[in-house]
């Protein structure tokens, strides 16, 4: 299991994260719903390595493994797509997805197993991965995560700017994923997408955990405010 | 005119030295985005120990390189991991204040160690051979450069295109936080990057030495004329590199013919009018 | 709302500061009738080099531009005060003030190509630009070529009206150039530079204009540096190509702003005291005292990229020069600051994050 204990996050001398709790099960996809600058990515950058945090304040099987680099938390399989895809402008979609399978973990999910079950980057593999449209980017960016098989895979940000096709493609293959077993966390802006592709969510509102439950029996009231973070009375 | 021509094609040969110098701040600035001062410094080490090699062993300029190579590749690898690391990817100045220290501490260094005097590699019949292409006159040891010159480019250019330590330099160069969400080790990889660079810096030493005496001073210039076809070239443009070198290289000469002691002159010259007109660089494919 | 002003100093310091300065000024004044002759050019020397330091500061601590080549304005102040007083056969102090344009003229030309370089680039493309200068004064014959000029006009003038002369003419420099220095910095320049300093993307987005400001800066720094030159070889009274336009110039240049703490405006001066205290310390060392000096570097920007003024800074918190902006405590943002922590000190040198 996952699991992040009291975590605060710092960019120099602002705090973007104040003692978060939160868990992920195996098996489990979770969602993370929260305003922009709520501080959904610094969550998740945190856990990926990316930004330093203290070593307790972050537990993979009962092991504090917080502060430590990108690459020892890929080891570990813990991967991150981030936000706004970031695929490499130098690189095709194959060497995009090769750079990534080369530096992380063995398993099932190769290169070639990933343009077998995606017809369409097949055909495009030797493309500039930018100069793909942004659904296919999206595809390559998980994808590119995914052939490092991780245990569990951090995704910021799945529809942002995406068309409505091209979100379902990648809810599509998110949902294979995790039929074979991986971990989600993810980022949604989307609250109804959100809520129906997890098994549980939280809600961040400034950088504080502000509700949490199960998907399928969250209150849309009750999420909408704790999105917002709007007071009844103050709506009136 | 014969005589223009030949000064034009010892340019070019000149110039793939230079490209040659050029290869190792062309990749420093591409893959971690940074200028090592020292550059120019560090090409003159490793000229004053292929010297130290030749002379304990007795053997050719050429042949030291067995040695020098590797232990070039070690002083890169140390440099990186133990210096320059931990000033990679901050603000500008801190790697170019502690490669400017660097550089002063090299110069000092060497001139204590070997003293102001200048020196060259000996390097027998080579330098002395030459050979005749249509009346045009060349002397063997800029051709050889120029071959050599061409293929290290030529293997960069395979490495960066083909292998997969190239497609992790180019995706370290585009973007290096996503580098190391897909694993990418950033101090281990630049550490073998700067080794790397080294080997190259080491075979531009010893043809450097043979073609040119040297002292402990000498640096600088070499960082300049570095510089120079790494941005007529066009910045992350690899083979623009040897092309700016060539360019260099031909103005410098040129330059010479028409007033002696104004060589370097010209090329600085070429390179400040190529700066106002195309500053993307001469050999650029991307617009201004 | 309530409305707010924002302050630059206190009080009590203000009128603390402006006493201790007029009686300072007083005994600087008075130095040619109180010291001997090699004091006094030690002196020149010392303030002509605090403000070739202030200025490569002023460029690359605030307006983000590392010149290397900063030693081409040394050259060209020098040689026009030279050239000009040796035709005109004018006292060179009078003259100064064309050094300056010279210098400023020379800035405006070489703008055009060098911003067309950033950063790195930047810092090597100027070093070229000294190069050119250096080679092309070398070979000119009305500039004396190898052996360069000397200043004949200095020849009826009293050995101690010239040391004298160049002492005062370095004190009004020195005082000049850390007025322009404090008036820039707090004026709209620096705080559009500092903007720059801190996020050049949200500055852009804000209406600064990043070219402005950049050049602005740039021509004060070669005004300064020109003229400093300038004076420098008054004091010598013979100007070289090789000893005018030498990365020595520079290079202490770096070492005081880098050993003093750079983006201060205090630093400079800590640095030129430690800089000269070491050389006369030690630069009977020869290579020995480079390689330390180098060294020296190399330690500072990797343990204390804030030179020795950061630690004092830390520790007394003192603004002598009044560069920071104090925000009345109620205008405090109260959402993402712990209780009891100061607000960000806006003047600071860059963060490092990660």
């Amino acid at each position: 299991m996952l699991r992040v204990n009291g975590l605060s996050a710092y960019y120099g001398l602002f705090q973007a994260l104040f003692g978060i709790d939160l868990y992920v099960r195996p098996g489990e996809t979770v969602a993370l719903i929260g305003a922009n600058g709520a501080g959904k990515s610094s969550l998740l950058r945190a856990v990926v390595g990316s930004i330093r945090c203290g070593r307790s304040q972050l537990h993979l099987d009962g092991k504090a493994i917080g502060g430590e680099s990108e690459c020892a938390q890929l080891a570990r399989g813990i991967a991150l797509v981030p936000e706004g895809r970031k695929l490499f402008p130098s690189l095709s979609v194959l060497e995009n997805l090769q750079v990534a399978a080369r530096n992380g973990r063995a398993g099932v999910w190769t290169v070639e197993r990933v343009l077998r079950e995606l017809p369409v980057l097949d055909q495009l593999k030797h493309r500039p991965a930018t100069s793909l449209s942004g659904g296919q980017q999206q595809l390559v960016a998980l994808s590119r995560a995914l052939v490092t098989n991780p245990a569990y895979l951090l995704f910021d940000e799945v529809s942002l700017g995406l068309s409505p096709l091209a979100v379902n493609d990648v809810y599509a293959l998110i949902r294979q994923i995790k039929n074979e077993g991986i971990s989600i966390l993810l980022v949604e802006q989307n609250l109804h997408r959100a809520l129906a592709e997890s098994d549980r969510y939280y809600c961040i509102q400034k950088g504080r955990i502000s509700l949490a439950g199960i998907s399928s029996e969250a209150d849309q009231d009750q999420v909408t405010h704790a999105y917002f973070g709007v007071t009844d009375d103050r709506m009136d | 005119m014969i005589v223009w021509i030949e000064t034009f094609i010892n340019g070019i040969t000149l110039g793939a030295l230079y490209g040659l110098f050029g290869l190792g701040l062309s990749l420093s600035l591409g893959v971690m985005r940074m200028i090592n001062i020292a550059h120019g410094d560090l090409i003159v080490l490793g000229a004053y120990l292929a010297s130290i090699v030749m002379a304990a062993l007795h053997c050719g300029p050429f042949t030291s390189l067995l040695i020098v190579l590797p232990v070039m590749f070690c002083i890169g690898w140390l440099l990186q991991r133990c210096l320059l690391n931990f000033v990679v990817g901050l603000d500008p100045l801190a790697p170019l204040l502690l490669t400017f220290g660097l550089s002063i501490v090299l110069q000092n260094l060497l001139q204590e160690i070997f003293t102001a005097d200048t020196r060259s590699l000996p390097s027998g019949d080579i330098s002395l051979a030459g050979l005749q292409l249509g009346g045009v006159s060349l002397g063997l040891l800029p051709v050889l450069t120029t071959v050599i010159s061409v293929l290290v480019f030529a293997a960069v250019s395979l490495l960066l295109s083909r292998t997969s330590v190239g497609r992790q330099a180019r995706a370290v160069a585009d973007d290096l936080s996503t580098a190391r969400l897909v694993g990418i080790d950033g101090h281990r990889f630049f550490a073998l990057v700067t080794g790397f660079i080294m080997v190259a810096v080491s075979l531009a030493s010893v043809l450097y030495g043979i073609r040119a005496p040297f002292s402990p001073t000498s640096g600088p210039e070499r960082l300049l004329y570095s510089f120079e076809a790494v941005v007529l070239g066009g910045l992350g443009n690899v083979w623009g590199t040897l092309l700016g070198g060539m360019a260099i290289g031909i103005a410098q000469l040129m330059g010479a013919k028409v007033n002696a002691s104004l060589g370097p002159f010209f090329g600085h010259l070429v390179f400040l009018v190529a700066l106002i007109v195309r500053p993307q660089g001469l050999f650029s494919r991307a617009k201004s | 709302m309530t409305s707010f002003t924002v302050s630059s100093s206190r009080t009590a310091t203000r009128v603390a500061g402006t006493l201790l300065l007029a009686m300072l000024l007083l005994a600087l004044l008075a130095i040619p009738w109180l010291t001997g002759f090699s004091t006094q050019r030690l002196l020149v020397e010392a303030m002509t080099m605090f403000v070739i330091a202030l200025a490569w500061n002023l460029l690359a601590g605030f307006g983000g531009l590392i010149a290397i080549g900063q030693h081409a304005f040394i050259g060209v102040g020098a040689y026009s005060l030279f050239f000009l007083s040796n035709s005109l056969d004018c006292a060179p102090w009078l003259l100064l003030p064309l050094a300056t344009l010279s210098a400023l003229a020379f800035a405006l030309l070489s703008a055009w190509p060098m911003f067309r370089l950033s950063g790195p680039y930047f810092a090597v493309g100027t070093w070229v630009l000294a190069e050119m200068l250096r080679i092309a004064a070398q070979n000119t014959d009305v500039l004396g070529a190898g052996s360069g000029l000397s200043l004949d006009a200095m020849n009826n003038i009293d050995r101690w009206t010239r040391n004298a002369g160049s002492y005062w003419a370095a004190l009004a420099l020195c005082i000049s150039a850390v007025v322009v220095a404090r008036m820039t910095l707090r004026g709209r320049i620096g705080l559009a530079l500092m903007s720059v300093r801190d996020s050049e993307v949200a500055a852009t987005a804000c209406g600064v204009s990043v070219r402005k400001a950049k050049l602005w800066i740039w021509l004060i720094a070669a005004a300064m540096t020109g003229t400093a030159g300038a004076l420098a070889y008054i004091n010598t009274l013979q100007v070289t190509p090789d000893a005018s336009f030498s990365l020595n110039w520079t290079a202490a240049a770096i070492f005081i702003a880098v050993l003093g703490g750079i983006g201060t405006l205090e630093g400079p001066f800590l640095g030129t005291l430690l800089y000269f205290f070491l050389r006369e310390s030690f630069s009977a060392y020869g290579a020995w005292y480079f390689i330390g000096l180098g060294s020296l570097a190399i330690f500072a920007m990797l343990f204390s990229p804030g030179g020795a003024w950061a630690p004092i800074k830390r520790r007394w918190d003192w603004d002598p020069l009044g560069l920071r902006r104090l925000m009345p405590t109620d205008a405090t943002p109260t959402l993402s600051l712990k209780t009891g922590e100061a607000p960000p000190n806006m003047a600071r040198p860059p963060q490092r994050t990660q």
